[in-house]
């Protein structure tokens, strides 16, 4: 085997790419999700609070009069939606449509995996070239 | 002189009485402020609501209350076991003993000095729409009395065991809330050999509020919350008794001239003056949330008050509650 200075530049470079590409894990990136029966202060105090002690999420505002919470999450987060759904139902109140933006998969036609999370939807599949994760905006009912 | 100034007939010093008198306003009124208190969060202050702490939440009441002479301070300490299972444990005392029918102070908050454990199972839940809801919830619990309240026509009754059990049922919405609800309290007997029985006076107490959060104070979160209700109580309270005993009939009791009543009695027992009647009492409360706090206060009047009949020194004019509160929110992983 012969020593070469383009071979190993080349390896470099490959290792270097390798390690500058962060791995992808479940990746809910930002919700919008609407909760009926909210009322007060107080409420949306206990739900915020309770919601941001959730894995991976960066922030919680809560809006009374929309019924809304808006949850944005950390990359790399192992959040999933079911939690959410069931952390909102023990504060005695009811999750109900989600504005989601995620990376995932598409394992078909209209199947939308979330990485790493192990929840999809029934996305329409938008015009996307090539294989790898997307960034997608959908709705869940 | 200045001996028989200082001293009552009684023999006691009275500097040494409104001393201790003194220290028992102060020390209420110091809890009352440096205590973060409980004062339900969506709730009137007298009338029934439902229970409200989500799966891990705690929260910690004090009240001081106050009708006709008898002032109460009532701390409480709750706890959410799950969304729909509550507990509240509360003890309140007479900082003033008064004369009246020791019904219950508030429907959450007993009106003897008590120490109530209850458990609160909100068995129906419906979120129907933004900020609206409806539910309902039953309240089941046992009590012991901490403190002997003094009689003027005779000895304290004794301490005694107690059982209450409640309904409440309500809609909330953001500008409008309706509640309604009833409950029953029952005392017992520690001791059925003991020779000189006595009995408290048991309480079927119903309520109705209607709470309004007028448009200009809908601010959404995290805004201070303010909302007002007004309360309507009304009560039938029972009538204590005591063995007819020898010395501790109708009257008399404690060397004071308070002649015999003419009281019904039944299988050897006497019934007590001023420990029954009926009342409808109406009046207006407030709300507050800030942040994790809730500050809670209102007045009734008295529409309705008829006492038992054997109280002709005695009417109940108004109560009053104050409350301060503090809420320990989604503190669970």
């Amino acid at each position: 085997m012969i020593f070469s200075w383009n071979n190993t530049l080349r390896c470099l470079a490959l290792v270097g790419l390798l390690l500058g590409v962060k791995p992808l894990h479940a990746e809910y990136l930002k919700i919008e999700l609407r909760v009926y029966g909210l009322d007060c202060e107080l409420c949306a105090r206990g739900v915020a609070a309770s919601v941001q002690r959730l894995p991976g999420v960066k922030s919680v505002d809560v809006s009374l009069k929309k019924g809304l919470l808006e949850i944005v999450l950390v990359r790399g987060n192992t959040f999933k939606m079911s939690d959410l759904r069931k952390r909102i139902r023990e504060n005695g109140f009811r999750a109900m449509e989600a504005n989601v933006t995620a990376l995932g998969n598409f394992n078909g036609s209209s199947r939308f995996e979330v990485v790493g999370s192990g929840e999809s939807y029934n996305v329409a599949r938008p015009d996307t070239k090539g294989p790898g994760p997307v960034e997608l905006t959908f709705d869940i009912k | 002189m200045w001996h028989q100034i200082l001293l009552s007939p009684r023999g006691e010093s009275k500097i040494l009485r409104l001393r201790w008198r003194a220290v028992r306003v102060v020390v209420s009124l110091v809890c009352l402020i440096a205590t973060p208190a409980w004062a339900d969060g969506h709730s009137p202050a007298f009338a029934f609501s439902t229970a409200i702490l989500g799966k891990g939440d705690a929260s910690f009441e004090t009240e001081l209350m106050w009708r006709s002479g008898t002032v109460m301070f009532g701390p409480r300490v709750s706890y959410g076991i799950s969304q729909n299972f509550q507990i509240s444990v509360s003890s309140p005392f007479h900082i003033n003993h008064g004369e009246h029918p020791t019904g219950r102070f508030t429907a959450m908050m007993p009106g003897n000095p008590e120490f109530e454990a209850l458990l609160g199972w909100r068995f129906y839940h419906a979120s129907t729409g933004i900020g609206t809801r409806n539910e309902a919830t039953l309240y089941a619990g046992g009590s012991a009395l901490t403190q002997h309240t003094p009689r003027v026509d005779g000895p304290a009754l004794e301490r005694q065991p107690g059982m209450y059990v409640a309904f409440a049922a309500g809609r909330v919405a953001r500008s409008y809330d309706i509640w309604a609800g009833a409950g029953y309290q029952r005392y017992g007997e520690w001791n059925r050999n003991n020779p000189v029985n006595s009995h408290q006076s048991n309480t079927l107490l119903g309520s109705f509020a209607a709470g309004w959060r007028p448009s200009f104070l809908n601010k959404d979160y995290p805004k201070p919350d303010l909302r007002f209700f007004w309360e309507t109580t009304g009560e039938h309270v029972g009538l204590a008794w005591r063995d007819r005993t020898p010395g501790f009939g109708g009257g008399g009791g404690h060397g004071h001239l308070v002649p015999p009543t003419p009281l019904p009695s039944q299988n050897g027992i006497i019934y007590l003056r001023n420990s029954g009647g009926k009342a409808v009492f109406s009046g207006p409360s407030f709300l507050c949330t800030y942040r994790s706090v809730a500050v809670q206060g209102g007045v009734l009047f008295a529409v309705m008050d008829q006492p038992n009949g054997r109280q002709p020194q005695y009417r109940e004019e108004l109560r009053v509650v104050v409350g301060v509160s503090y809420y320990f929110l989604g503190r669970r992983k």
